[in-house]
């Protein structure tokens, strides 16, 4: 009885505090949630779910495929709580909850989905069990605080019980084998686009078999450890996928899934792989769930996906790219690196701008030497500008991966990069930035918006 | 030079293996001999220069381990022999007594090369920086770590600490070394992020090759010192 006390008035505290936020002009964040935290600890393991709830977690994508998930249920008429403005830490998903529950507590809401970060994985699954856990890969990501995949895993499936139904990556290995106690299990994966060669020597993962250790067959290798793979010891294998991306056609801008014997034609959203990977996760999601694929194609065609890390503007003869590269993330640098690398046009430029650091805190350099910065040799790209207090640790990895010195310019100050850009001898113009740089971002893409019209 | 990589395709994280890519621009004439975990290592039956071995997962830890056991008495005549080795993060620890892996409620022997011992905490990740003196050098490096050492290394430390932590949060020794067997703590690229040591392993190992692109390299490398040093910089 006292703790259910502690529970409301907890509940009541957090949801006036929202309620002054939002007087104020504050927006919603997770500030209710941390103060819901603070007042009854265990508040996530008495706050009221929604009918259905799905967790979506995972290194890269999650963000998008929530709020694709939201979109779409929303555009079918069912009422959704989601955390998509908020955080994905704990206080975010107490705060999306408690936004949308009753006075006393209970969720009025059909769907809840909720981004769960990797690392609040036994915070929230210790009060909380997800109907649906779903899960697109798990990578590298931020040395400091996410350590390896393996721990990743391990953080995930600890408080996870076998009432959790999953839909996980089939082509990723470390993810398909994401709670092990779950039995309906459900795999998506992608059948396009593979790659001839069968084991490019990159970084990748899993090379030994997580059972016995014998080294795994590869198949064929995607990126990083994404592919398909087996060992020849043990018999474990990249599982069976239940739905499956058979075609991408770019031109008719279509994407065909195979699932129960049937194929099925979408809008394609984005051609990029990672965005194939998206929609495939959440075409299968929506279809656990109970969609029909008229429902969901139809929301697919109405929707406008906001294309929030991605953008493009043209100036005359010049374009200007923003392209999201998370910081001190290998795996999502290297692929905007190689993104860059790929693009058309033959006169590149890249001002890096991923490099934040608090005033008085000094960032571990050594995620730069494991991010792949060959994509940055590139003959197309002509100049590379690093702005940012570790620019010098940057110049010396670019050099190292094979970038000749003469094109690599570098500032402390992230404000002065857009600068030292020569925009009179580059037709292509790339911004990458991170989470922390976007309002600098954004200046230097109005401060080179003037030069080069200056230069006009 | 022939430098052998161990367990590149495992043993991988945090940059740590561009040491070896780093001391392969430094001097051209160098090959870098890869050994997988499965395989025979090279210095089984040959002389290489260098020996270098970086971060990896705790099960790899361990598969690393039961690789490298059977070598234990061809490791220790290498070390005496003045064979460079550097292994860099939890990769030293396979050389100590035994690690004790808390979470997993395991412990597992080491090789036993050093009189210390290990305590692995996946609830206790710790994240810092060091700078410190070895043989006259000034080192500077991160760390990031589930794992901290235990035993008495003050015969026998790499670095002696002036600011960050040594083998654990109570030490100001870190790592380990004996003769030229350089074990640490410290992530990633030590070499390209130490330019002088570099060239100091260089001539542990017989060349006179200096640090590579040595002019990025030590602006880098001054710039960071400075940082360390300044007392409004946090270290952990
Ligand atoms: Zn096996």
């Amino acid at each position: 009885m006292l703790k259910k006390i502690r529970f409301i008035i907890a509940l009541w505290v957090a949801k006036a505090s929202r309620l002054a936020l939002r007087m104020i002009g504050k927006p919603a964040t997770c500030t209710p949630g941390i103060i819901a935290l603070k007042l009854c600890p265990d508040f996530l393991a008495h706050i009221g779910t929604p009918q259905t709830l799905i967790c979506v977690t995972g290194t890269n994508g999650k963000t998008i495929v929530s709020n694709l998930l939201g979109d779409v249920l929303r555009d079918c008429g069912y009422s959704v709580t989601n955390n998509s403005y908020g955080s994905n830490v704990q206080g975010g998903v107490a705060s999306a909850l408690l936004t949308d529950a009753t006075l006393t507590g209970r969720s009025k809401k059909q769907f809840g989905v909720i981004e769960v970060d990797e690392r609040s994985s036994i915070k929230v699954y210790s009060y909380i069990t997800p109907d649906y856990l779903v899960c697109n890969n798990i990578m590298r990501d931020s040395l400091k605080r996410n350590a390896h995949p393996d721990f990743i895993s391990y953080v995930i499936n600890n408080k996870l019980t076998e009432k959790t139904k999953v839909i996980l990556n089939s082509d990723d290995l470390i993810c398909a084998r994401l709670a092990p106690k779950s039995t309906d299990r459900t795999y998506f994966g992608v059948d396009v686009r593979k790659p001839e060669s069968g084991d490019p020597e990159n970084v990748r993962d899993v090379v030994y078999c997580p059972e016995c250790g014998h080294r795994l067959d590869v198949d064929y290798i995607r990126y990083y450890h994404i592919g398909r793979m087996s060992c020849p010891e043990c018999g474990l294998r990249s599982p069976d996928r239940d739905f499956t991306v058979t075609d991408v056609d770019v031109d008719a801008g279509t994407l065909t899934v195979a699932h129960d014997g049937v194929s099925e034609v979408y809008r394609l959203m984005n051609d990029n792989i990672i965005n194939i990977y998206n929609s495939c996760t959440v075409i299968t999601v929506l279809h656990k769930i109970g969609l029909t694929y008229e429902q969901i194609s139809g929301a697919f065609d109405r929707l406008k996906i906001v294309a929030t890390r991605y953008d493009r503007t043209t100036v005359g003869d010049v374009s200007i790219t923003m392209q999201f590269a998370k910081g001190q993330n290998p795996s999502a640098c290297g692929r905007a690196f190689s993104y860059v690398a790929g693009h058309s046009g033959e006169r590149k430029s890249v001002l890096i701008m991923t490099d934040f650091q608090e005033s008085d805190e000094s960032e571990s350099v050594c995620w730069l030497y494991d991010c792949d910065m060959s994509a940055l040799a590139d003959p197309t790209i002509r100049e590379i500008v690093f702005a940012g207090p570790r620019c010098r640790d940057q110049k010396l990895r670019a050099i190292m991966a094979g970038v000749p010195e003469e094109k690599i310019k570098i500032t402390d100050t992230p404000a002065d990069g857009v600068d030292l850009i020569d925009v009179k001898n580059h037709s292509e113009i790339f911004i990458l930035y991170q989470l922390y740089t976007i309002p600098a971002a954004a200046r230097a893409k109005r401060r080179l918006i003037e030069r080069v019209e200056a230069e006009k | 030079m022939k430098i052998e990589h161990l367990y590149g395709e495992v043993a991988n994280f945090y940059g740590d293996p561009q040491n070896a890519v780093y001391l392969s621009q430094c001097d051209p004439d160098s090959e870098i001999i890869h050994t997988r975990l499965d395989s025979v290592p090279y210095f089984a039956s040959e002389r290489p220069d260098i020996i270098l071995i970086g971060s990896m997962s705790e099960a790899m830890q361990r598969l690393a381990i039961k690789s490298l056991m059977p070598y234990k008495e061809r490791i220790i005549e290498l070390i005496d022999d003045g064979v460079v080795f550097l292994a860099t993060g939890n990769a030293y620890e396979i050389f100590t007594e035994r690690i004790e892996y808390v979470t997993e409620k395991i412990t597992v022997d080491g090789l036993g090369l050093f009189p210390l011992t290990v305590k692995t905490d996946l609830f206790a990740r710790y994240n810092g920086m060091v700078i410190g003196e070895a043989d006259g050098m000034t080192i500077t490096g991160f760390r990031s770590q589930f794992s901290f050492v235990y035993g008495d290394n003050s015969d026998f430390a790499f670095i002696k600490v002036e600011r960050g932590i040594g083998i654990n949060k109570q030490s100001k020794l870190e790592g380990v070394r004996r003769k030229n067997f350089i074990g640490t703590h410290l992530i990633g690229p030590i070499l390209p992020l130490n330019p002088e040591f570099c060239e100091y392993v260089l001539r542990l190992a017989g060349s006179s090759a200096c640090a590579a692109h040595k002019e990025a390299a030590m602006a880098a490398y001054d710039r960071r010192v400075a940082e360390f040093r300044d007392p409004k910089v946090k270290f952990d």
